[in-house]
């Protein structure tokens, strides 16, 4: 096939979806540009989430930690040492990543529950540490003040600032999945035994992979702090960590792009549904069971099966 | 095909933010409630939202604010969380055109939202959240404050306990306070204040439950034997009701005294039967404490009247008061433009529920009193009431000016 | 003295881990046999306590009412549990794991819901018969007379459950259903049916647990999620499927927590996710489960 094909056929999504997004602010009120800043961040986070689930094949329920390092790193350097911003987001993937890489190291030795549950339990750990942790981290008090420089101080530029950090970030985390690695991580998904026999250490593999997701986790977590002007607990919780689960699952997790549309559907629907009732809980739960069993695959899913274009899909390894 | 899709999405797109925005010329005065509907603050703040409620029906009958703005209400759930919180501000403030917070009972909320209020130049009325922090340090000319404040509370609470330390010749004591925002700052201040008004007392230990515990026996039974002359507790909401539950059937309140927790109305309603008698508690606004005041009389006819009889709590008082407040700016201002408002309340006396108060200038802390009394039965009540009440003025318990522009100029540096 | 400080510290941590078992012992039932971790357990578990609060209030004036409110409680909950079954959970048994975590956690969101929609926001209490009102003292401590009461409900559980499982036909079907579905299956039972009651005693006993938890202290909104993962820890130190890890899962997460808050109060919950992390680690299907299929 022609390459310049190809490339169009591969790429149109994602370029269509980034010039709308440049073109957003222009268009959309205030209040929604604060919406598609929470949808970028949120989708980075469910696309690094992504990383364990859809190409690993392992549910993480303790993500969040990983976020809430990157959050509490930029938070802290911010407020308690007045670093600027461009210098805490790098330390907080580094943060964030050497968290994963402690606590990675013991979750890859697992499978399936088991690895979801103590991913969970860790979560619950860093949650603990940092609720209790008064002197340092304030607590579930959180911490206040994190404000990003005066030329982000306003929503429609640190929106852009976001949507550049995000892009940057998809992309990297693009050619990570497109990498021999990415293949390897894939083979692991589909067939652990075979793949340990063709000689490659499956979880020194896991790990790494573990270890970018949680560097970009923290990423993501580092984008929230100065967009909120603050950070609290929560952004830790089990609860927390169950937002990807959706994401991934809403959007489909096959597709590259699947956990960020499942943001832009899932942080939209949020706010729109929360401006006029507090039943958020129960509405988000009545979608949650309409996606699980109604459209398993999630939006990428649906929309391969109605054959309207075919994305790539991340599932099978043998037609690549 | 394709097109027909991409064409419907963005039709659908745009019909929903026709729909939120928009908002039409400034005549009715939009007036923001963000609350922790769910979460740990539901209980008071279904409360404070009746409180709101009344106030805004009243004002809305005589054609609201200035008689010609009337008050529209929007409501938002910030489920009690500082992320969600702050998400619920910007949406009141952006979509609904607020010009007016009214907000949560935790103050983690409070003052996370603090910061965006004051970036969009909208009020923040803090009206049960009580952190200091709120108005004491990061000050925000848009923030007001109509609770007593954690510092008050305590320093009400000291003054109580060290008059009954020297009649009763305590000398060893144990705290027992909620972890979080509220708990710790209220357990320092008692600790640090009773050192001064009471030296004799030491702390035996200090103990931390979390906020939301639900299972106290383990807290109960280390309390009771280690012994203490008495306990000095700062647990709120449901977690208060829980301990004295979970005490209670130990026999702890007939064996230590259980001081300084607070029990709003809310919670002598709720525990009417199970509430052990004799208890010294705290309290920020009980209804019953002003009913000479012929606004408070006023109000707890039409609160009752409106929800089948139930007497107001605290939360609703200051619910109500917080409405009444901005009523008063907005009548100095003459305007509802919140610039001048925000100038107007600033030093403002009000007539509330709980008397006539002033906005403390340099904090825009409202100068209300806090209440100290003993759980006992009253016959005119279906439920008990804090009897040999003390109101402790505010004159006599909040902080000194010098030492909250010392804490300022110590956070900047 | 110290005897007597550390007794009764023992017994509330005691108590604390029956009333864990209670709700974990469903949890792991259900898990062992369907292989489904249910995230709406503790939610069901407050469903019960709502409606023991329930039937409590319509027999108010009796002495009796709470013991009576009790089973009753356990029986609506378990009908609950058997529609949230037939409706819902039997369209997710061949499911993928995180299908199944997100349809129970859905759920649990869903009945949370639903509870604050039924009963609102307010506190519900029992006011207890006058029979335990009032402490015991065992070797000097002082001990609240209801747990003994709490205690012997979780002895006749765990007694209950292991009868069940040793003596009885159906117990023998559902623990050989936690090794191999297919050979039950192939034997002629119908295995479907099987799960349906299986997950309905689960969510009785949940009920149960929640109708006994009603007279300690209030019964608030939120309380299933505060609980929800302690009951996963214990699941998990004790090993999935074990009814008797379960318990020895129940007894030290309530043990430690107790002795935690007299020496180290601020880690008492760090200490817990700590044993979990470490369980996990070193023996991933728990203390005294055995690995079960992928």
């Amino acid at each position: 096939m022609d390459k310049k094909y190809i490339f169009i056929k591969r790429f149109w999504l994602p370029v269509a979806l980034f010039f709308i997004a440049i073109i957003l602010p222009f268009v959309v009120s205030e209040f929604w540009v604060h919406v598609f800043n929470e949808i970028l961040i949120l989708g980075l986070f469910a696309a690094a989430f992504n990383l364990v689930f859809g190409y690993m094949g392992q549910l993480s329920f303790g993500q969040a930690a990983y976020y809430g390092i990157g959050a509490y790193t930029t938070g802290l350097l911010m407020v308690k040492l007045q670093w600027p911003l461009f210098a805490c987001l790098p330390v907080s993937m580094l943060t964030a990543g050497i968290g994963a890489l402690i606590l990675g190291y013991f979750c890859v030795k697992l499978r399936g529950i088991y690895f979801a549950i103590l991913t969970m339990a860790f979560g619950q750990l860093v949650f603990f540490i940092i609720f209790q942790w008064y002197s340092f981290t304030g607590g579930d008090n959180g911490l206040q003040g994190i404000n990003p420089p005066e030329w982000l101080f306003k929503a429609i530029p640190y929106y852009y600032f976001s949507l550049a950090v995000v892009t940057i970030g998809m992309i990297i985390l693009y050619f990570i999945t497109e990498s021999p690695f990415g293949y390897t991580l894939r083979a692991i998904r589909d067939n652990t035994e075979r793949t340990e026999f063709i000689g490659i250490n499956v979880q020194r593999y896991m790990l790494i992979n573990f270890v970018i997701s949680g560097m970009f986790c923290g990423l993501a977590g580092a984008l929230w702090g100065p967009f909120n002007r603050s950070v609290a607990p929560d952004l830790c919780g089990w609860q927390h960590s169950g937002h990807p689960v959706f994401m991934a699952v809403m959007g489909g997790p096959h597709h590259f792009l699947g956990p960020m549309i499942g943001s832009v559907i899932f942080t939209f629907l949020n706010a729109f549904v929360t401006g006029f009732t507090e039943y958020w809980p129960l509405v988000s739960g009545l979608v949650i069971i309409v996606v699980v069993l109604v459209m398993p695959g999630g939006v990428f899913g649906i929309i391969k099966e109605k054959g309207y274009f075919s994305p790539r899909d991340v599932g099978d390894v043998k037609n690549e | 095909m394709k097109i027909k899709v991409l064409l419907s999405m963005v039709l659908a797109l745009s019909i929903m933010f026709s729909l939120s925005g928009n908002a039409p010329a400034a005549e009715p005065y939009n007036l923001g409630v963000a609350l922790g509907f769910t979460g740990t603050g539901t209980l008071y703040s279904k409360d404070q939202m009746e409180g709101i409620q009344v106030a805004v029906d009243e004002i809305n009958k005589e054609g609201g604010f200035l008689k010609k703005h009337p008050i529209k209400v929007f409501q938002q759930d910030t489920q009690t969380k500082p992320d969600v919180g702050v998400r619920t501000v910007k949406d009141l403030i952006l979509r609904d055109k607020v010009r007016a917070v009214i907000n949560d009972y935790s103050s983690a909320v409070a003052v996370a939202v603090k910061p965006i209020c004051r970036e969009y130049k909208t009020l923040h009325i803090a009206a049960i959240s009580n952190s200091e922090n709120i108005t004491k340090i990061n000050y925000s000319p848009y923030t007001f404050q109509v609770v007593p404040n954690s510092y008050m509370q305590a320093k009400a609470a000291s003054y109580a306990v060290a008059q009954m330390a020297k009649t009763k010749g305590w000398k060893e004591y144990v705290t027992l306070s909620s972890d979080y925002e509220w708990g710790r700052s209220t357990q320092e201040e008692v600790v640090k204040d009773l050192k001064k008004v009471a030296p004799f007392l030491s702390v035996k230990k200090e103990l931390w439950p979390k906020l939301g515990e639900t299972q106290f026996a383990s807290f109960v039974t280390s309390i009771m034997s280690m012994k203490p002359d008495f306990v000095y507790a700062c647990l709120a909401s449901k977690d208060n009701v829980t301990f004295t539950e979970q005490a209670k059937p130990y026999g702890f309140f007939d064996k230590i005294p259980y001081v300084g927790s607070m029990q709003s109305v809310t919670e002598l309603i709720t525990e009417a039967k199970t509430m052990p008698r004799g208890l010294v508690a705290i309290s920020r606004a009980p209804f019953f404490a002003h009913l000479d005041v012929p606004m408070m009389a006023e109000f707890v006819k039409n609160y009752r009247a409106k929800y089948n009889g139930k007497y107001p709590s605290d939360w609703a008082v200051m619910g109500y008061d917080a409405v009444y407040a901005l009523k008063q700016g907005i009548e100095k201002a003459g305007s509802i433009d919140t610039e001048k408002v925000k100038d107007a309340m600033k030093g403002l006396t009000v007539n509330l529920t709980r008397g006539k108060l002033q906005f403390r200038p340099i904090d825009n802390q409202l100068r209300c009193s806090s209440y100290v009394g003993v759980v006992k039965d009253d016959p005119k009540y279906p439920f008990p009431i804090l009897a040999e009440l003390i109101e402790i003025k505010a004159a006599d318990s909040e902080r000194p000016e010098a030492e909250i522009i010392a804490a300022r100029q110590a956070e900047k540096k | 003295m110290e005897f007597t400080f550390l007794f009764s510290q023992f017994m509330s941590g005691l108590t604390y881990g029956l009333m864990l078992f209670l709700v974990a012992s469903g949890l792991s039932l259900i898990f062992g046999v369907m292989n489904i971790l249910n995230f709406a357990h503790a939610t069901l578990w407050l469903i019960g306590a709502y409606i023991c609060f329930t039937f409590w209030s319509l027999m108010e004036a009796h002495q009796f009412a709470l013991w009576v409110s009790i089973p009753l409680a356990a029986l609506a909950t378990a009908a609950t549990g058997w529609v949230c079954e037939v409706v819902l959970i039997k369209r997710i048994y061949k499911r993928e794991l995180h299908e199944q975590l997100l349809i129970t956690y859905a759920m649990a969101l869903i009945f949370g819901d639903l509870i604050k929609i039924v009963w609102g926001p307010t506190d519900r209490l029992i006011v207890r018969p006058s029979i335990i009102q009032k402490p015991l003292f065992l070797f000097g401590a002082p001990i609240d007379s209801y747990f003994i009461f709490v205690i012997l409900i979780g002895v006749a559980v765990a007694v209950g459950l292991w009868w069940f499982l040793k003596y009885t036909k159906y117990g023998h079907i559902v623990k050989a259903a936690v090794y191999s579905r297919e050979m039950v299956g192939a034997l002629g039972i119908p295995i479907p049916k099987i799960y349906t009651w299986v997950f309905t005693l689960g969510i009785f006993i949940a009920g149960l647990a929640g109708g006994v938890q009603s007279a300690i202290g209030s019964v608030t909104l939120g309380m299933d999620m505060n609980i929800i993962i302690q009951a996963f820890c214990v699941v998990v130190i004790g090993g999935f499927g074990s009814l008797m890890g379960t318990l020895v899962g129940s007894l030290i997460v309530g043990e430690v927590f107790s002795f935690a808050i007299l020496y180290w109060p601020d880690g008492a919950m760090v200490l817990i996710f700590v044993i979990t992390a470490m369980i996990l680690i070193v023996k991933p299907w728990g203390l005294f489960g055995t690995p079960l299929r992928a």
